[in-house]
């Protein structure tokens, strides 16, 4: 009985074996040869072949990856009947077809398609990140399309109007510094986002007037965005923000410091006294990396200022900095 | 009364093999869906609009780095060469004795900084931060040894991205890794929570990542390939159905991408477990199912990175024996997940899956091999039984490995034809000249478990050519 039931096992699985070994050596002989060369363009036969599956809705995973493909392959090819299958493809109740119709049209990309991609934007029945993303991969063709989304009565349009216009440095300016007043807050953040590649147009009036708003996110907004626009004059209002509740905030007002270099170090220097012990630390963080530390550690190691530093920093600051010191003096010997 | 005991521990064995390899075989139908699947989502992907998007959602690469001296540059290079749109890699050198610091320092052109992180997760003193005059986005912190999961906690603290990838030091990824599997995170993020993809392994992994797909060499030594063909039949036979049935259980410590915040919700990586990766997966999937909440932890089919194998016997009984030891400690903690309905799929399959074919194994596989062995000495069966159910046994395994190899070349054409045939042909061969070693190291680590042994016992890297 035991040898009998080994013996079918053994017979199966061995002629298993060998069948899927021919599967994989054959199967890769015929990828090889099939697609060493492979073709964009569709014509004849695989042409209606491929117009049959995306038209045709699916009742299954592998129908709708078939469909998936299918519009892939004829949106890539620019197909003369790319555009109706997309269109109706794009109001597919399944999300990977919706999906592979925006990659479709961002992939045939004129006109009619951006004028698609701006309405799924606006309606909302498909991912808006996955439209997003095709409609700023278009830039600059969309360009003055998408100033009507600022003033659309959805929020998420807005946000995304808002979001998208940062490619566009020459358009919707007063439109964006409207949007900082925003009832909605990621209007609010993603216009100042935007401003932040923008100066002029009131941009910076407003930017600082978000450094004080209630949301931390539109906070972390305005002070990467106001270091940009404002300059050093914004300097002492962002680094107010080190001593934010939020840790974000924080962080975002040392990367703005940061970026404006040696601009920000009178208001750093200010904040190296502050009763906030973050306060203190983030600004001597900032005059660390912006080479300050490094500057009077060789010019001036005795300075009053490096003291202060040294003090709002902490040991492993000074430590770190001596290192430093060391390395390059070893390295300039050398 | 001997006889018909050893008949019958025979045939309770023997059917345990039965019902394991029949368990296998309804998983790989469910991984070939899965596959497929993801095979036509991968192929219909944007690829190149992700990787220049400013909606791409960036990412922090965390690498816990021990005694990686040997390693350490290639895969820290491997990491900054990223293709994708915004990410950091953190390197926490965790207490290396060895030069791996002075590597760094040296290739990556290393400066000590004072940097104020945010300690949300315990972790050994943080000694030095260092950032890179070269590469803005890499930060190495070189901290007091902890361990692998207290190295990753403290990289955590340092992070800045929504989403963070824990990666292993002895592993080199395509340059496309991070953009395949966050991809699959993009189209969800409020539902993935984990994603992880598959790795080969190679004796020298920046030789095969060097070749491109299609032409990627596998390692003539047999050891190394039957390695790779275990890494295969583990990722593309089991996590995939895993995946599909909501039960995937183990984020490999090489690769594997989590959100932040469900990271710092849950504590961060455990530091009591011999092993992280594993007890995490099972930690989150515990925390999730029993709040109810609407998740997805995911493992995808592409290959994404090759990670070192051991060159020997001795260095693969240790890493298996560890591995065995963490499952373990794992599945026994977690043992309220057992067969409970209120933790779903991951409860009345992912866990006693575990604990039929990894905790209970090697028991019943030595209880198997020694009953057969007194049934051969007894004369309870003939030779020609013995042979037959070796050759069923063989040709059973080989036929799972020859699924995995399919499996993964419809979705990658990774490897050279001569080097499948040559994995298809080994294949039969793996119960006599691999699966003995993976039975002794998977017994060892069951004793250590026993012992309550929580040591890495770590391995020389393999020497490389120049």
């Amino acid at each position: 009985m035991l040898l009998r039931i080994a013996v079918s096992v053994f017979a199966v699985s061995f002629v298993g074996w060998i069948a899927l070994s021919l599967t994989v050596v054959l199967g890769r002989l015929w990828y090889d040869a099939r697609y060493r060369n492979p073709s964009v363009s569709v014509s004849g036969r695989r042409a209606r072949r491929l117009l049959r599956r995306a038209a045709r809705p699916a009742r299954t995973d592998w129908g709708s990856w078939r469909r998936v493909a299918a519009l892939t392959r004829l949106a890539r090819a620019r197909h003369s009947a790319a555009p109706r299958l997309l269109r109706r493809a794009l109001e597919d109740p399944d999300p990977a077809v919706s999906a592979a119709a925006v990659r479709g049209l961002g992939a045939l990309g004129d006109e009619w398609a951006i004028e698609q991609l701006i309405d799924a934007l606006r309606r909302g029945h498909v991912s808006r990140s996955r439209v997003a993303s095709q409609l700023e991969r278009l830039a600059p063709l969309p360009g003055a399309q998408l100033l009507r989304l600022l003033s659309d009565d959805d929020p998420t349009v807005r946000f995304w109007g808002a979001t998208l216009l940062a490619g566009y440095p020459e358009i919707g300016g007063g439109s964006l510094v409207a949007l900082t007043r925003d009832e909605d807050p990621n209007v609010r953040a993603a216009a100042a986002e935007t401003l932040g590649e923008r100066p002029g147009h009131g941009a910076a009036d407003a930017l600082l007037a978000l450094l004080d708003d209630p949301e931390w996110f539109v906070r972390v907004h305005a002070a990467r965005s106001a270091g940009h626009v404002v300059g050093a004059a914004g300097a002492p209002a962002i680094a107010h923000l080190l001593s934010d509740t939020r840790w974000w905030v924080r962080t975002a007002a040392k990367d703005a410091l940061r970026a404006l270099g040696r601009e920000a170090v009178p208001a750093l220097v200010r904040v190296l006294g502050s009763p906030d012990r973050f306060a203190r630390n983030g600004a001597a963080e900032v005059l660390q990396d912006i080479g300050v530390v490094d500057q009077l550690a060789v010019q001036d190691p005795q300075s009053q200022l490096l003291a202060r530093i040294y003090a709002a920093g902490g040991e492993r600051l000074r430590e770190a900095a001596e290192l430093r010191a060391a390395t390059r003096a070893r390295a300039e010997a050398a | 009364m001997t006889t018909q005991l050893l008949t019958v521990v025979v045939l309770t064995c023997l059917g345990y093999l039965l019902l394991t390899n029949v368990v296998a075989m309804v998983f790989i139908l469910v991984g070939a869906v899965e596959n497929a699947v993801r095979r036509h989502d991968s192929r219909s992907a944007d690829y190149s609009t992700l990787a220049s998007s400013r909606f791409t959602i960036p990412v922090s690469v965390i690498v816990a780095a021990y005694n990686e001296e040997a390693v350490i540059e290639n895969t820290v290079r491997s990491l900054l060469d990223f293709e994708y749109p915004e990410f950091e890699v953190i390197v926490a050198n965790d207490g290396s004795s060895d030069g791996t610091l002075e590597r760094m320092r040296e290739a990556f052109a290393l400066e000590p900084y004072e940097v104020f992180v945010r300690r949300i997760l315990q972790s050994e003193e943080v000694r030095g931060i260092y950032r890179s005059a070269a590469h803005p986005n890499l930060v190495v912190l070189d901290k007091a040894n902890g361990g692998k999961a207290d190295a990753w906690n403290a990289g955590l603290n340092v992070a800045r991205y929504r989403y963070v990838c824990g990666v292993d030091a002895d592993t080199v990824f395509d340059r496309n890794a991070l953009l395949k599997v966050m991809r699959f995170a993009i189209q969800d993020p409020a539902r993935v929570i984990g994603v992880t993809s598959q790795i080969t392994t190679a004796k020298n992994p920046e030789r095969m990542l060097a070749a491109p797909p299609g032409r990627r060499p596998v390692d003539s030594e047999p050891l190394m390939v039957y390695q790779l063909l275990d890494f295969l039949r583990a990722f593309l036979n089991n996590r995939l159905a895993w995946s599909r049935l909501g039960f995937m259980l183990c984020s490999p410590g090489g690769f594997q991408i989590w959100r932040r915040d469900v990271l710092e919700e849950v504590g961060g990586y455990a530091r009591s477990f011999t092993c992280e990766d594993i007890e995490l997966t099972f930690r989150v999937h515990e925390r999730f199912l029993r709040e109810r909440r609407d998740y997805h932890v995911h493992c995808l089919p592409d290959s994404i990175g090759v990670t070192e194998g051991p060159d020997s016997i001795a260095k693969l009984i240790a890493q298996r024996e560890r591995w065995q030891r963490v499952i373990n400690e794992t599945v026994v903690h977690y043992r309220r997940m057992w067969f409970n309905p209120r933790y779903r799929s991951v409860g009345l399959v992912g866990a006693p899956f575990y604990l039929l074919t990894e905790v209970l194994s090697p028991a019943i596989e030595l209880l198997g091999i020694g009953s057969l062995v007194a049934a051969a000495a007894l004369g309870l069966f003939e030779p020609v039984a013995f042979v037959a159910i070796l050759g069923a046994m063989a040709f059973t395994n080989a036929a799972l490995t020859a699924c995995a190899i399919l499996f993964d070349d419809l979705q990658s054409r990774m490897y050279r034809r001569r080097d499948l045939a040559r994995m298809l042909m080994l294949a039969p061969f793996d119960l006599v000249l691999y699966r003995p070693f993976i039975f002794w190291a998977r017994l060892k680590g069951s004793w250590r478990f026993l012992r309550r042994d929580k040591g890495w016992y770590k391995f020389d890297r393999n020497v490389r050519a120049a």
